[in-house]
């Protein structure tokens, strides 16, 4: 469940977001619409954590992240927080099953290499974990970064244009895969986008 | 997955580069560590053989060839002085010992050198089988003769004109081994001992200066020889007092016809004229060992640039910043490490390499492979370089800024 309330960020004085009070609950999903510059992947950005606001409150499972330590901003955004980004990236070094583990291995959590297994033969690419990721085509590469973010089974999955560098197949495909995804393990998932083609595919939507 | 797997799998990555930062590492690390050795292996032997012996005297020419042909047996003789002189100096109240030594022959390359039994006991060789030479044409052998020409106990053997094994045999005066010295890495491990009486008479018919022809014939050679007329090479002097070593070698190189030479003096003047070659290739290899830090720092500036979304990314997922600076140094200690490991491996094939052509040249022995406390100083060296020149890079992690670079692509 993740909550907002009067979220406010600025870059600089004449940058200035202030986003629409947010909710989702468990297992649920939430679609949010914007045109460039409107501030999509800054207000995913504070989601994550990755960025403080300037003022408004967030909460997440019911515990606000305002005043959180460094370092407890770092644990829940590991643990807890799940992030898909437009183009899928990777540790170039490393194969797709590495990629995984790594996942828990930065979250301080141990590292399963059967749930790496389980989620690539539900996300469909089985056959190539121990490849590198830049062998992999767009589609696959992106179902790979969903299996990434699921590694520490959070409670908030956040996508960035998950689907822009998509053709329409792997666009539902990975659209679909994700929602299912999430709501197997009961996370809310937040769709940050301008992809037109996703408006059908969520029932809930807030516009920037 | 871990840290130090992650490390290695970036420089497996970027495997031209990891392979031009160590390849430049093991290059400078191998030459400073072969210098070391060879050192160390150098001074060591040229003190083993030099303890003892504070003077040399021998035919007048180059001291240090004096001093390099008598004690070191590497250097061809200056010529011969007579015997008589020897003797005369040995009565000096300033001498303690005196060892002639008489050559000019060899077996095989090994040189046969006549003396007493005095030398043996300067070098404190060992018999590990038979007995020491004594009579006539009988020797005794240095442990690496024994092994390299097969020559055991009642052998018979010529030797020949001449230090290089190439001369005219003499037929007519075979020697007989009567025994073989222990190894003791002194020089006598290379050298075929016997009397001086054996030399007088293997060269007795052979080459007699014309004045000494004439004398022996007065003489009616044979049994009859006295000390007068005879020549040895040169002469190992060991003083009583320090008193010596203020009069004698002036005393000698005036007044008599032959010239003395004190080793201490011409081992420094050697190692000096060494010197200045070590020296510069030392430079070049510390030169070395700066650019394979260079190159270590470009690798990994270059890769940290590519790798910034990366590094973003996993700051993201939950690395600190310090663990991943962590990360980058050790590719770089990594780096180090590896030259380092190399570079040891490297100088100790040049040195077998080096042994075995010094061993056939001068039958010396430079089988040392046991790390030297230097090369202890030299791995911290080598970390320190790999921490220095990974330590910039490894930086600029701590400039990423996690949201922005995220969003830039």
């Amino acid at each position: 469940m993740i909550y907002t309330h009067g979220l406010h960020f600025a870059y600089h004085q004449s940058k200035q977001f202030s986003f629409p009070d947010l909710h989702c609950e468990d297992g649920e999903t939430l679609l949010i619409l914007g045109e460039s510059g409107k501030g999509k992947t800054t207000l995913l950005h504070t989601l994550g954590l990755l960025i403080k606001p300037d003022r408004g409150q967030m909460v997440l499972d019911g515990r606000n992240l305002e005043g959180l330590t460094q370092k407890e901003m770092v644990q829940t955004r590991a643990q807890q927080i799940g992030i898909i980004y437009q183009k899928a990236h990777f540790v170039s070094s490393l194969s797709v099953r590495d990629n995984l583990l790594l996942a828990n291995y930065l979250g301080a959590k141990e590292q399963d290499a059967q749930k790496v297994k389980y989620l690539s033969e539900e996300l469909g690419f089985a056959g190539h974990l121990d490849k590198r990721p830049w062998q992999l085509s767009q589609g696959e590469q992106q179902r790979v970064s969903i299996a990434r973010c699921l590694m520490n089974s959070p409670r908030l999955l956040l996508a960035d244009e998950p689907t822009s560098s998509l053709d329409d197949n792997n666009c539902h495909k990975v659209i679909g895969l994700l929602k299912a995804q999430s709501e197997a393990i009961g996370a809310s998932l937040l769709v940050v986008t301008h992809d037109q083609r996703l408006k059908d595919e969520f029932p809930n939507r807030v516009f920037l | 997955m871990n840290i130090v797997q992650l490390s290695l799998a970036n420089l497996r990555e970027k495997k031209l580069n990891s392979f031009l930062s160590i390849m430049l590492l093991t290059l400078g690390i191998g030459m400073i560590s072969l210098l070391l050795l060879l050192d160390k292996q150098l001074e060591s032997q040229f003190k083993r053989n030099i303890k003892g012996v504070d003077m040399v005297v021998g035919a007048k020419g180059s001291p240090l060839q004096l001093i390099l042909s008598s004690i070191y047996q590497i250097d061809a003789p200056t010529g011969n002085i007579p015997l008589t002189e020897v003797n005369r100096l040995a009565r000096n109240p300033f001498v303690k010992t005196v060892i002639p030594l008489s050559m000019g022959d060899s077996y095989h390359g090994y040189r046969i050198i006549g003396t007493d039994s005095s030398y043996v006991r300067h070098f404190e060789a060992q018999l590990a089988q038979g007995t020491l030479f004594s009579e006539s044409q009988s020797v005794t052998i240095g442990a690496k003769v024994a092994k390299a020409t097969g020559l055991k106990i009642g052998d018979t053997f010529e030797g020949a004109h001449g230090l290089d094994g190439a001369g005219e045999a003499h037929g007519a005066h075979p020697y007989k081994v009567v025994g073989v010295f222990e190894a003791n890495g002194s020089v006598i491990d290379q050298l075929i001992l016997t009397s001086l009486e054996s030399i007088w008479q293997v060269h007795d018919h052979e080459e007699e200066a014309p004045g000494l022809a004439a004398l022996n014939e007065l003489e009616q050679g044979g049994e009859a020889h006295g000390e007068h007329g005879k020549e040895i090479t040169s002469a190992l002097i060991k003083f009583r007092n320090p008193m010596g070593l203020m009069t004698l070698p002036r005393q000698i190189n005036q007044n008599t016809s032959m010239q003395s030479a004190l080793p201490s003096i011409e081992i420094n003047r050697l190692f000096s004229l060494l010197g200045i070659g070590i020296d510069t290739l030392r430079a070049l290899a510390l030169l070395i060992i700066v650019i394979a830090g260079l190159s270590v720092f470009i690798s990994l500036y270059n890769s940290l640039k590519e790798r910034k979304y990366e590094m973003a990314l996993m700051l993201s997922m939950g690395a600190t910043r310090s663990r991943l600076f962590g990360m980058l140094l050790l590719e770089g200690i990594i780096l180090s490490v590896m030259g380092y490991v190399f570079g040891i491996g490297l100088s100790r094939v040049g040195l077998w390499l080096f042994a075995q052509s010094a061993e056939k040249d001068y039958h010396y022995d430079f089988s040392q492979f046991q790390l030297l406390p230097n090369e202890w100083y030299l791995l911290g060296a080598a970390l320190l370089v790999g921490f220095l020149a990974a330590l910039l890079p490894s930086l600029g992690i701590y400039r990423v800024n996690i949201s922005r670079t995220l969003a830039e692509e």
